[in-house]
C-alpha cells in the first residue's frame, strides 16, 4: 500500500484503496492491483453485479465455470470462478457502501476519522 | 477521506442508473410512435400519421436532453437499445388509447425519478426535470383530447376526424 492510498473498504480477499494524488481506485484482487478511474470503477461495479451467478452454478457446459470480464480503460481481464464473483462482489459492493457512507458524512460536514479507514 | 467520487460528478449512481432508464423509455416512446404513424400512414390517416411521426421525433429529443445531461454531468449515458414493438394495431381510436397509455406511463415514470432526487437531496436533476413535469401534462392533454373527439365525430366521417386529430393542441401554459 501506497503512502497517497487509503482503504476504502477491505475484506479477507481483497482491497479497494483510493489514491489522493491520482483520485483513482485501486482494486487489489487474487494478488493483482488494478488501476480505475471514478467511472470506470462504478462500471467494473456494475459488470460485476450483472454476472449471472444462477447460471454459472446451475450449467453444467464447461463455457459456464468462469467469468470473463474484460474491466473498462485496463490491459488486463478478470476470469473469475463462482466463488471468486462472491468475493469481487463482496468487496466491490462494501467499498461502494462506504463510499455513500463517506458521502453522507461530507453531506453532514463530518468525516471519516483516518484511523477509522487505515 | 477525501471523496473522490464527488469531485467527479455530482450525480449519486441510482439516479445514474435510473435516468438511463428514462432514456430508455423516451426512445422506446419514440419508436413506439414512429410504429403508429407507420400503422395509420398505410390505413390511409395520413393526418394522424404526421401527428405520431412528429410525436416520435419529441420523444426521441426528450431522450436526448437526459442523455446530454448525463454526459454534461460526468457520468456515463448509455445508448439504449430498443426491443420490438407493437406494429399492428385493431383501429385508429386503438392507436391513441396506446397513445395515451404510454403518456401515463412516462408520466409516472418521471414522478418516480423525481421522488428518487427528493429523498437523495438531489436537488439539481430535480430542476432539470421540471421540464419533463411540464412537457408531460402537455402530452398527456393532447392524448385526452384526442380520444374526446372519437366521441364527438361520428366514426364514419373518419376523413374530419383525421384531420382534427392532428390539430389538437396544448392551448394551457407554454412549454420552454
Amino acid at each position: 500500500m501506497q503512502i497517497n492510498w487509503q482503504v476504502v473498504y477491505q475484506t479477507t480477499k481483497g482491497s479497494v484503496f483510493q489514491c489522493t494524488l491520482t483520485n483513482r481506485f485501486i482494486v487489489e484482487f487474487s494478488h493483482t492491483q488494478t488501476s480505475f478511474s471514478v467511472l470506470d470503477f462504478r462500471q467494473f461495479r456494475r459488470m460485476v453485479n450483472a454476472i449471472d451467478m444462477r447460471q454459472m452454478a446451475l450449467r453444467t457446459d464447461d463455457a459456464h465455470d468462469v467469468a470473463i470480464l474484460s474491466p473498462p480503460h485496463t490491459d488486463r481481464c478478470f476470469v473469475l470462478t463462482l466463488c471468486e464473483v462472491v468475493h469481487l462482489r463482496d468487496l466491490l459492493n462494501g467499498a461502494g457502501f462506504m463510499l455513500d457512507l463517506n458521502r453522507m458524512l461530507s453531506d453532514c460536514g463530518c468525516s471519516f476519522p483516518e484511523e477509522v479507514i487505515a | 477521506m477525501k471523496d473522490i467520487v464527488r469531485l467527479r460528478t455530482s450525480i449519486k449512481e441510482d439516479i445514474e442508473q435510473i435516468l438511463n432508464q428514462q432514456i430508455l423509455m423516451e426512445f422506446e416512446s419514440s419508436s413506439k410512435y414512429l410504429a403508429m404513424a407507420s400503422w395509420c400512414d398505410r390505413n390511409g390517416f395520413e393526418f394522424s400519421a404526421g401527428f405520431f411521426y412528429k410525436q416520435s421525433d419529441e420523444e426521441r429529443q426528450h431522450g436526448l436532453k437526459i442523455f446530454h445531461y448525463l454526459c454534461d454531468q460526468g457520468v456515463v449515458a448509455v445508448t439504449p437499445a430498443i426491443g420490438a414493438v407493437q406494429i399492428e394495431f385493431d383501429t385508429l381510436r386503438s392507436v391513441f388509447e396506446a397513445a395515451l397509455e404510454q403518456e401515463i406511463s412516462v408520466t409516472n415514470a418521471i414522478n418516480r425519478i423525481i421522488a428518487t432526487c427528493r429523498r437523495e437531496n438531489d436537488y439539481i436533476t430535480e430542476e432539470f426535470l421540471r421540464w419533463y413535469v411540464k412537457e408531460q401534462m402537455e402530452e398527456e392533454f393532447i392524448a385526452r383530447r384526442c380520444l374526446d373527439l372519437f366521441n364527438l365525430i361520428p366514426a364514419d366521417d373518419t376523413l374530419r376526424l383525421d384531420k382534427e386529430l392532428a390539430r389538437v393542441t396544448f392551448t394551457g401554459e407554454t412549454v420552454d
